[in-house]
């Protein structure tokens, strides 16, 4: 068997030294945008809403901030609040920079959920948050256009039904553009650490 | 002579094996407990949920049948799942199983117990009576405490 040269624990170690580097600068600077960007990232279609007290909500307003849009529905018991208790902890570590991102939540459930009854709902998170509603006509094509999936389900209980919904976070940048979704489940500093980028 | 004493130490070994075996098999067949529960908060006419970690150290599988309380018109185990399009569902669990000597964890996002319809505010901090019904255990009545995720 051939003895190892020189030249071939030079080229060992270069090789070595190499993956190394690679892995220090991955780990150094491991920020790169989420897998679940929009292919390709698309303008968000202007929709109105309703908010609490009477007032409407028009993404088109929001241009310079990025909008956090979240679809659940208020007798949702589990999944919803816990999105909704990620979000707030969003709210707090953005710090100042919160002052430029919207956290709304969208009903699914137009049938039960007036404006107000969303807008309670979110605002037991924080009080910053928007809850929106609306008619099924004005909700729909919103719904269609982000690829929401929504859909009743009989309950025996004395709530009557639940509504099995996509769980994800809808992130519009401040240009109205739709540009990524954070999975169910994304952790509060993943979210924060993105919004930073997106917000820079 | 010799042959009797030995005799006794044998059968002294062997009873001495056989209490601490007895002993330790005694301590295998431990009690059916729930930990670690907590209630979010939610407004009255709104659902809430219950976490908790049910440990199972009997030498039996049991189940979760029922819940109940004061503080909802209905309490009912749930199991929330994730499909791979990113869509969230709910199903109501007639009996949870656990298993015996394992333990079984309700976490958001999961296996919880739905308080539907509140008949008062859950504020953080406040308390309220759970009774678990379990088909070999019986009943178990705990206090829950409500507080932020």
């Amino acid at each position: 068997m051939r003895k190892k040269t020189f030249d071939d624990r030079f080229s060992i170690v270069s090789i070595a030294l190499g993956i190394i580097i690679l892995l220090a600068v991955g780990l150094i600077n491991p920020f790169k945008l989420h897998d679940h960007l929009v292919e390709p990232p698309f303008l968000m279609e202007d929709f109105t809403l309703q908010a609490a007290n009477g007032e409407s909500f028009r993404l088109s307003d929001q241009e310079g901030k990025i909008v956090l849009l979240f679809f659940g529905y208020t007798n949702c018991a589990d999944v919803c609040p816990t999105t909704l208790s990620t979000l707030k902890q969003v709210y707090q570590r953005l710090g100042e920079n919160a002052q430029n991102v919207k956290f709304v939540m969208i009903t699914v459930d137009p049938e039960r959920d007036t404006p107000e009854k969303v807008a309670a709902y979110v605002t037991q998170f924080n009080s910053e948050f928007i809850g929106l509603s609306g008619s099924l006509a004005d909700l729909e094509p919103i719904w269609k256009r982000l690829g929401i999936f929504v859909e009743k389900k009989n309950s025996d209980n004395v709530e009557g039904y639940l509504v099995s919904h996509t769980a994800s976070v809808y992130v519009i940048d401040r240009s109205g553009i739709f540009i990524m979704t954070f999975p169910y489940e994304t952790s509060a500093l993943h979210m924060t650490n993105e919004i930073i980028q997106l917000l820079k | 002579m010799e042959l009797e004493k030995f005799r006794k130490r044998i059968f002294s070994s062997y009873t001495f094996l056989l209490v601490m075996w007895l002993a330790s098999a005694c301590g295998a067949t431990g009690e059916l407990t729930v930990q670690d529960a907590w209630a979010r908060p939610a407004a009255a006419g709104d659902n809430s949920a219950v976490y908790l970690v049910i440990q199972n150290d009997t030498t039996s599988a049991d189940a979760l049948i029922s819940v109940s309380t004061d503080v909802a018109s209905t309490a009912e185990a749930h199991m929330s799942m994730l499909n791979d399009q990113g869509v969230v569902s709910m199903q109501m669990q007639e009996a949870v199983q656990i298993p015996a000597g394992d333990s079984l964890k309700f976490k958001p996002g999961g296996l919880h117990i739905m308080l539907v319809d509140l008949q008062q505010d859950l504020k953080v901090g406040d308390t309220f009576t759970l009774v678990l019904k379990f088909e070999r255990a019986g009943e178990i009545t705990m206090q829950i405490e409500v507080r932020d995720q």
